[in-house]
C-alpha cells in the first residue's frame, strides 16, 4: 500500500514536470521520473504476485519498458540537439511558434 | 334605374375604377377628363333617385327601427375567420338616398365648375381622378349596411382629403395642411376604432342592424362608451371643437375640394354617421351631452372667429364649422331629423357659396378680401348668387336655410334653454360675419391690382344651378321630414322672429364694420387683442401645438437619442462586443504552448479516470 | 532481511526516490537537475533490488544510470546556450497543472489499491535463468521488436543529430 503511494507519487511528480517545465532537458528528465515510477509501481506489484497458472515475467516486461525508455531518451535528446543547433534555444517558448 | 338598384355596388367601384384610368391614360386624353369623372356622380344621383322613387312613402319601419323600408339591399361574405365572418353589403333607406342626392349632385356642380377653374392647372388630370375617387368612397359610405363599409369608406375619404388638400403638394404649407387634416382627424378615428370594437365585443357583429338589435342586452356602459367614442370620430371627421383645428388650414387645396369635401360632404359625414346608429344614441345620453357640448362650442366659437378674417376662403371655413355645430347641437337634444335636414340644406348653399368664392377669386385674383372691393359691378352674376347663398345661411326668409335653421332652433331652445339661447346668439353672428365679407367683398371700391372680371360660364352655371336649392329647397323639408319617419315640427312664429331678426342685426351690424377704408385697421386698433385672437382663431391652435404636438416630437426625440441610441444599438453592437470577448476567451485556448494543451489532456484523462471509477461503484 | 530493516530500506529508498524526482521538477540549475535525476534512477534501481529483481537492478543501472544520464549529461553540454555560465531553468506552475497532476496520481492509486488488497506480500528471488527463459521464450516477439526498436532508435539519431551537412 505504501508502495503503491509512494509510486503513484512518483509518477504523479514526472507528470507534473512534464506539464509545468519551461526547459526540454527538464522536460525530457520529467519523462523518465514518470517511467521510473511506472517501473517501481510494476515490479512492486509484480513481487507479490502469486502464480496462477501460466507465470508471468515482471521481470521481463520491466527490461523491455527500460529499454524502450532508453531507446526513447536517445531519440529525444537527438533531437534536442537538433533543434537546440537549429534554433539556438531551448525553452519551450522560443520554439512555439503559434501565440495565443 | 332598376338595375342599378340591383347593384348599387356600381355607384362605389365605378368611380374609383374611373380615377384609376384617369389616373393612368388621362393626360393623353385631357378634354374628356372631366367628362369621364362626372359619370360617378350621375351614377350616384341616379342611384339616389331611383332609391327615392323605389321606397313607398309611409313605410313603416320593419326591420330598421329608426328608417323607413329600404329600397335594395345585399351583402356578401368578404372574409371569414373560424366562427367569424365579416361581410359587406348595402342598404339603402331613405336617409342613405337623400345623402346620395346630396353627395351626387354636389360633386357634379363642383367638377363642372372645375373644367373652367382648374383648366390651367398642369395637375388637373390627378385632380379630376381624386375627384371621381372621393366619389365612389363616400358612396361606400353612405351605401354600407355595416359599421365596416362605413369605416373602409370613412378611412378612404380620409386619404382623398389628404390628397386634395395637399393637391399642391409643392407648397409646404399645402403639405402641413394635409398633414395636419389627416392626423386631427386620426385622432377622432381613433375614438370611432374603439367604439367599434366595443359593439363588436358585445353584439357579436358590426353590421348596424345587428347591433341595433342587440342594443337591449348590451350593458349601459358599454351603449355609452360605444355612443361616446363614435361621437369622438363624428367630432373629428366633421371638424367640432376640439378636433376643428384642421378645416380652416385644409383652405388650402383648391376651392371646388373646399366645395365638395369641406363643406358638402366629407365633413358632413360626422352628423350621416350619428343619424344612421341613431338608436345607438338614444340609448346613450352621455353622448348626446358631448354631442351638444361640441357643437355649441364649435357654433359661437367658429362664427366669432370668422369675423376678423381676411381670408375669404377662412371665412367661410369657419362658417362651415359653425354650421357643423348647429347640426351636433340638434343630434345632442334628439333632433335627428332636423340635423340632416339641415345638412341638406347646408350643403347646397355652403357649397355655392365656396364655388361663389371660387368665382371671385378667380376674378379677383386674390383671396384676400382687403384687397377685393366693389365686385358687384365687375361680376354681377356671381354677386346675386353669393347674396342667395349668404341670405340663407343667415337663415331669412324664404330660403332654405331658415327652416332648417329655425327648426334646430325651435327643438334646441325647448330642450335646453341655455342652449338655445347661444344658438340664437349663433344666430346673430353669423350675420354679422357674413355681412362683413359681402360688404368687403362686393362694395366699395376696388382695390387690388389688376383687371376684375366675371367668370366663364362653366363656372357661371354650377353656381346658378346651386343657387336653386339653396333658395327653394327648404319647402321639401315636410317631405324629407315624412320621408325619415320623423314628425316634422311646426315652426312657431316667435322663435322664427327672433332668429331672422338677429340674422338682420348681425347683418347691419357686420355691415357697418366695414364702413370706411381702414376699417380693418382701426377695429384692430380698437378691439386690439380680440381681433388678432380671433383670426387666429382664438389660439387653440397653439394650445394643440404645445400639449400635443411639442411633448409628443420631445419624446420621439428622447427616444431616439436614448432609448435607439443606447439601448437598441447597444444591445446590437453589444452582442458584438460580447461575441469578440467570448472569442478572445476562447483564442487562449490556443496559445501554441504545447504543455498547456498537456495540462488539459491530463485534467480531461483524470476526470475520465475517476468518472468510470464512480461509475464503477 | 528484518522487517525493521526491511522498512528502513523501503523508506530510504522511497525518501531518496522523491526527493531526486522532486529535483527534476523544480530545481532550477541544471547540473543540480541532472543529479536529482541521478539519484531518483539509482534509488529505482535499488527499488528493484529490494523486490528481490537482481537482474533488473543492474540492468537499470547499466542502462540508466550510465547510458542514458550519461546522455542527458553530453546533451546539456553540447546544446549551446546565450550567457555566461549554465542558465537557470525555468518552470511555469499554475493551478491547472498542479490540479490535474493530483487528480491522475490519486486516480491511478485509487484505481491500483484493490489489487493490493489480493496480493500477500512475500519477496521471491527469481533466478536470472527464469528470466532468460522467458525473454527467449514467451517474451521472444518483444524481445526482438525491441532490438529492432534499438537499431531503429540508433539510425534515427545519427540522421537526426549528424545529418545536415553545410
Amino acid at each position: 500500500m505504501s508502495m503503491i503511494l509512494v509510486a503513484c507519487s512518483l509518477f504523479g511528480i514526472g507528470l507534473l514536470g512534464v506539464l509545468v517545465r519551461r526547459d526540454i532537458i527538464a522536460l525530457l528528465a520529467s519523462v523518465e521520473v514518470m517511467l521510473g515510477g511506472a517501473l517501481v509501481l510494476l515490479v512492486g506489484l509484480g513481487a507479490s504476485v502469486k502464480h496462477v497458472g501460466s507465470p508471468v515475467s515482471v521481470e521481463g516486461i520491466a527490461l523491455i519498458v527500460i529499454v524502450v525508455a532508453a531507446a526513447e531518451a536517445a531519440v529525444g535528446l537527438a533531437l534536442l540537439v537538433a533543434v537546440a543547433r537549429r534554433r539556438g534555444a531551448t525553452r519551450v517558448e522560443d520554439l512555439s511558434e503559434v501565440k495565443g | 334605374m332598376a338595375a342599378l338598384l340591383m347593384a348599387p355596388w356600381l355607384a362605389v367601384v365605378v368611380p374609383l375604377v374611373l380615377a384609376i384610368a384617369i389616373g393612368l391614360v388621362g393626360r393623353y386624353a385631357k378634354p374628356i377628363v372631366p367628362l369621364v369623372a362626372m359619370i360617378g356622380p350621375l351614377l350616384v344621383v341616379a342611384l339616389g333617385i331611383g332609391a327615392l322613387a323605389a321606397i313607398p312613402i309611409g313605410a313603416s319601419a320593419a326591420a330598421e327601427p329608426w328608417t323607413s323600408q329600404l329600397a335594395s339591399s345585399g351583402s356578401t361574405v368578404w372574409f371569414g375567420v373560424g366562427a367569424l365572418t365579416i361581410s359587406v353589403g348595402w342598404a339603402i333607406d331613405t336617409l342613405a338616398a337623400l345623402m346620395l342626392l346630396v353627395v351626387g349632385v354636389v360633386a357634379l356642380m363642383v367638377i363642372i365648375f372645375s373644367i373652367g377653374y382648374m383648366s390651367e392647372d398642369p395637375g388637373k388630370v390627378r385632380y379630376f381622378a381624386l375627384l371621381s375617387a372621393f366619389t365612389g368612397a363616400m358612396t361606400l359610405l353612405v351605401i354600407g349596411d355595416s359599421f365596416t363599409t362605413l369605416f373602409v369608406g370613412w378611412e378612404l375619404v380620409g386619404a382623398c382629403s389628404y390628397l386634395l388638400i395637399g393637391f399642391w403638394y409643392q407648397k409646404p404649407s399645402a403639405m402641413a395642411a394635409a398633414v395636419k387634416a389627416f392626423l386631427t382627424t386620426r385622432v377622432g378615428d381613433v375614438g370611432l376604432l374603439f367604439g367599434l370594437a366595443v359593439l363588436w365585443a358585445s353584439t357579436g357583429s358590426l353590421g348596424y342592424v345587428a347591433v341595433m338589435h342587440g342594443l337591449g342586452s348590451m350593458a349601459p356602459g358599454a351603449i355609452t362608451a360605444a355612443a361616446v367614442l363614435l361621437a369622438i370620430g363624428a367630432i373629428g371627421k366633421s371638424a367640432q371643437f376640439p378636433l376643428h383645428i384642421w378645416l380652416p388650414d385644409a383652405m388650402e387645396g383648391p376651392t371646388p375640394v373646399s366645395a365638395l369635401i369641406h363643406a358638402a360632404t366629407m365633413v358632413a359625414a360626422g352628423v350621416f354617421l350619428i343619424a344612421r346608429t341613431w338608436p345607438l344614441f338614444e340609448a346613450a345620453p352621455a353622448a348626446r351631452t358631448v354631442l351638444l357640448i361640441a357643437g355649441l362650442i364649435s357654433a359661437l366659437g367658429a362664427a366669432l372667429a370668422a369675423i376678423p378674417q381676411r381670408d375669404i376662403k377662412k371665412v367661410l371655413a369657419y362658417s362651415t364649422i359653425s354650421q357643423l355645430g348647429f347640426m351636433f347641437a340638434a343630434l345632442g337634444v334628439g333632433a335627428w331629423g332636423f340635423a340632416f335636414f339641415h345638412l341638406i340644406t347646408h350643403a347646397a348653399f355652403k357649397a355655392l357659396l365656396f364655388l361663389t368664392s371660387g368665382s371671385v377669386i378667380h376674378g379677383s385674383g386674390t383671396q384676400d378680401m382687403r384687397e377685393m372691393g366693389g365686385l358687384r359691378k365687375a361680376m354681377p352674376v356671381t354677386f346675386v348668387v353669393w347674396v342667395v347663398g349668404v341670405l340663407s345661411l343667415v337663415g331669412l326668409w324664404p330660403l332654405a336655410g331658415f327652416f332648417s335653421k329655425d327648426a334646430i332652433l325651435d327643438a334646441v331652445w325647448i330642450a335646453v334653454p341655455i342652449a338655445g339661447v347661444l344658438l340664437f346668439a349663433t344666430a346673430f353672428v353669423t350675420g354679422v360675419y357674413s355681412g362683413r365679407a359681402t360688404r368687403l367683398t362686393f362694395f366699395g371700391s376696388w382695390r387690388g391690382s389688376g383687371h376684375a372680371h366675371e367668370s366663364p360660364l362653366t363656372m357661371l352655371v354650377p353656381l346658378v344651378l346651386l343657387a336653386i336649392p339653396a333658395a327653394l329647397l327648404g319647402f321639401s323639408g315636410n317631405w324629407i321630414m315624412t320621408r325619415l319617419g320623423e314628425h316634422p315640427e311646426p315652426l312657431s312664429l316667435s322663435i322664427s322672429g327672433v332668429a331672422v331678426g338677429l340674422g338682420l342685426v348681425g347683418l347691419l351690424v357686420g355691415w357697418s364694420l366695414e364702413r370706411g377704408e381702414n376699417a380693418d385697421e382701426i377695429l384692430q386698433v380698437r378691439l386690439g387683442r380680440a381681433w388678432t385672437a380671433g383670426s387666429a382663431g382664438f389660439g387653440w391652435d397653439t394650445v394643440v401645438t404645445r400639449v400635443v404636438v411639442v411633448p409628443v416630437t420631445v419624446a420621439a426625440r428622447v427616444l431616439w437619442a436614448v432609448v435607439d441610441r443606447y439601448v437598441i444599438d447597444g444591445t446590437v453592437e453589444g452582442t458584438a462586443t460580447v461575441a469578440r470577448w467570448a472569442g478572445g476567451v476562447v483564442s487562449r485556448l490556443q496559445n501554441g504552448d504545447a504543455q498547456w494543451y498537456g495540462a488539459l489532456i491530463v485534467a480531461g484523462v483524470a476526470l475520465m479516470l475517476a468518472a468510470s471509477i464512480w461509475l464503477g461503484r | 532481511m528484518s522487517g525493521l530493516t526491511s522498512i528502513g530500506l523501503f523508506w530510504g529508498l522511497s525518501a531518496v526516490a522523491l526527493l531526486g524526482a522532486l529535483a527534476v521538477v523544480f530545481v532550477r540549475d541544471v547540473m543540480r537537475m541532472a543529479l536529482g535525476l541521478g539519484a531518483f534512477l539509482m534509488a529505482v534501481a535499488g527499488f528493484f533490488a529490494y523486490y528481490g529483481f537482481g537482474f533488473l537492478a543492474l540492468a537499470e543501472l547499466f542502462v540508466y544510470v550510465g547510458g542514458v544520464l550519461v546522455l542527458v549529461l553530453f546533451a546539456i553540454m553540447f546544446v549551446q546556450r546565450t550567457g555566461s555560465g549554465a542558465p537557470l531553468l525555468e518552470s511555469r506552475i499554475d493551478s491547472l497543472t498542479v490540479v490535474s497532476s493530483v487528480a491522475v496520481a490519486a486516480v491511478l492509486f485509487v484505481m491500483v489499491r484493490p489489487l493490493a488488497a489480493a496480493f500477500s506480500v512475500s519477496l521471491p528471488a527469481t533466478a536470472t535463468q527464469h528470466l532468460s527463459q522467458a525473454l527467449l521464450g514467451r517474451l521472444l516477439p518483444q524481445f526482438e521488436a525491441v532490438g529492432l526498436l534499438l537499431l531503429v532508435s540508433l539510425v534515427a539519431v545519427v540522421i537526426i543529430v549528424g545529418g545536415e551537412r553545410e
